[in-house]
């Protein structure tokens, strides 16, 4: 292509790079409005930066324990995602014997099924477990229920990829299944386990669903029920909503500005075909 | 017989164990809760009927009749068909764009897939008062301002599904373009000296040799987008709630209206077998024609 036509190419595409970050402005510039300047300029700098506004919403969300309870919930699901399904996968990948192909057939299922379907069932297992109203049950639903199959799929597509050699030495060696597994093999998972984490831990972030059916005591609330929570009660002052929102996606925001690389890698490798 | 399977079991245990833990998560919390809703759409199940009874497939007679639940099945379908073609028409050009030697393509990268990471309930939000038709809407101000007259993004029947379908697109079209950059960029670039050499003018190159080439994640993206569109929900709870009237109201939120909001549980679940066979057809549907796709490229 030629030069010009490039430079042409560049221009067009910055400018339309600003026009979608256009809403992200609107929002960052709304938080230190009253609701009277955000109609009056709606897109202008704040005239004073007051941030009465995020003290009110920090307080009224409980920012500190819903930021920590998500924490929870994160770390959590993530851990036993990785753990669980790695483990499952590596016998689904290895073994030829054919009660793993249906177990494996059983765990792709859930790419097939939309979970949606049985929510209310669902809630009555989460219930008759009595983990109803916990952090536990959002995780365990997040994990089983939610994204198990697919960190399966991903596992098992990438172990069919590894050399077979580095374990039969290690049996040889006399090392035991489980001790093969968690030294030689998992270690070699390092790009699969880092693709996982990083597409559970922006599935299970993001999630609202989980939370609002199985969340109900505000001691347990997440950052997205207190953000739903509050958005009635803010109608009037609607500004003072915005830094609520901000909060809301800030954690995320800093994830994606240190970890941007991995993250895109990590939707790519996630788009690959088992 | 017996000795032969206690042998099997004594070499297996430890694989066994292994798959356990998953293996039991999931038959509880997917494959149980799964069969139960099987179970319930065949019965008159309700909050106000705690003693139900086996009624056969009435549930899935009284849903075609029942003009709201269709309502919504077609809105899912009418929101994931122009969700899954705008979203890969507009992924597709701009990753073939960032694949040219651009100065600034990673940080266009970095803008273009930005919205992705946030959350779908806030980004809601977000949307709803940037289309408010209050005064201090911001896209009304910017229609008012190029001199046309105010327009109720949100509040007409007509133009809602498609004003929270917009926003969708500004949220998601970055992640199909990485996916659809990463496989451009897999492509080897001797093909395209060939087709040049061959006389192929840029045009034809993309029809040639970029798009045949494609196949692995336009299958994907489609596939991806049109199940994703068919599960829409949380746009829909933060934007309208399924309103004005049912005009929003997709599968999913009046499964959880239904069932929950109304208590009525085995109707719900009726309604949930038969969106699981919908989303079968339309895998089963979108993975063939992608198959034959191949084979004719291939």
């Amino acid at each position: 292509m030629k030069k010009s036509s490039l430079i042409i190419l560049e221009i067009v595409l910055i400018i339309l790079a600003a026009i979608m970050l256009i809403p992200i402005y609107y929002l960052l510039v709304t938080t230190f409005k009253t609701p009277a300047e955000a109609a009056l300029s709606p897109m202008g700098l704040p005239k004073v930066f007051m941030l009465d506004n995020y003290i009110k919403a920090f307080t009224a969300m409980n920012y500190p324990r819903a930021l920590l309870n998500n924490l929870i919930v994160n770390v959590c699901s993530v851990s036993l995602l990785v753990a669980f399904s790695s483990m499952a996968a590596y016998v689904i990948a290895r073994r030829p014997e054919k009660i793993y192909k249906r177990i494996y057939g059983i765990f792709m299922i859930g790419l097939m099924v939309p979970f949606q379907i049985s929510l209310i069932p669902l809630y009555k297992v989460v219930s008759g477990l009595g983990v109803m109203n916990s952090l536990t049950g959002v995780i365990l639903v997040s994990v089983f229920c939610i994204n198990m199959s697919f960190s399966i799929f991903l596992f098992k597509g990438f172990i069919n990829t590894i050399p077979f050699e580095l374990e039969e030495a290690a049996a040889i060696d006399g090392c035991r299944k489980l001790r093969i597994y968690w030294v030689i093999v998992f270690p070699l998972l390092k790009p699969i386990i880092a693709t996982v984490c990083i597409l559970n831990a922006l599935a299970v972030w993001n999630d609202f669903m989980t939370p609002l059916l199985f969340l109900q005591s505000p001691s347990k609330a997440v950052i997205l029920l207190e953000v739903y929570k509050n958005v009635g009660p803010f109608s009037t002052d609607w500004t003072a909503f915005f830094p609520m929102m901000v909060l809301g996606v800030i954690p995320m925001v800093i994830f994606y500005l240190f970890m941007q690389r991995f993250i895109i890698n990590g939707v790519v490798a996630g788009s690959v075909k088992g | 017989m017996k000795i032969g399977f206690a042998k099997t079991l004594r070499n297996h245990y430890v694989y066994l164990l292994m798959i356990a833990p998953a293996l039991i998560g999931f038959s509880i919390f997917f494959i149980l809760p799964t069969l139960m809703n099987f179970g319930y759409s065949l019965t008159n199940w309700s909050v106000y009927k705690p003693n139900y009874s086996f009624i056969g497939l009435k549930n899935f007679v009284e849903l075609v009749h029942d003009v709201q639940t269709t309502a919504a099945v077609k809105n899912a379908f009418i929101y994931a068909i122009v969700m899954t073609l705008l979203q890969n028409i507009l992924a597709i050009p701009l990753a073939v764009a960032l694949s040219l030697k651009l100065k600034s393509a990673n940080l266009l990268k970095t803008v273009f897939f930005a919205p992705a990471i946030l959350s779908v309930l806030i980004v809601g939000y977000l949307w709803s008062f940037i289309m408010t038709s209050a005064d201090h809407g911001l896209l009304n101000q910017l229609v008012q301002f190029f001199g046309f007259g105010p327009i109720n993004w949100l509040g007409n029947p007509k133009l809602a599904l498609f004003s929270v379908l917009f926003t969708q697109l500004w949220q998601w079209t970055g992640w199909a373009m990485v996916i659809y950059l990463a496989n451009i960029q897999s492509i080897d670039e001797t093909l395209y000296e060939a087709a040049k050499i061959d006389g192929a003018n840029a045009v034809q190159r993309f029809f040639k040799v970029t798009l045949p080439l494609l196949y692995p994640s336009v299958s994907f993206n489609v596939l991806m987008s049109m199940i994703g569109g068919l599960k829409v929900f949380d746009i829909i709870f933060s934007m309208t709630s399924g309103g004005p009237g049912y005009s929003t109201e997709t599968i999913t939120t009046m499964l959880i209206r239904r069932g929950f909001t109304e208590g009525r549980t085995a109707y719900a679940a009726a309604f949930g077998v038969v969106f699981f066979l919908l989303v079968l057809i339309v895998s089963k549907a979108i993975t063939w024609s992608f198959n034959k796709w191949e084979e004719k490229i291939s």
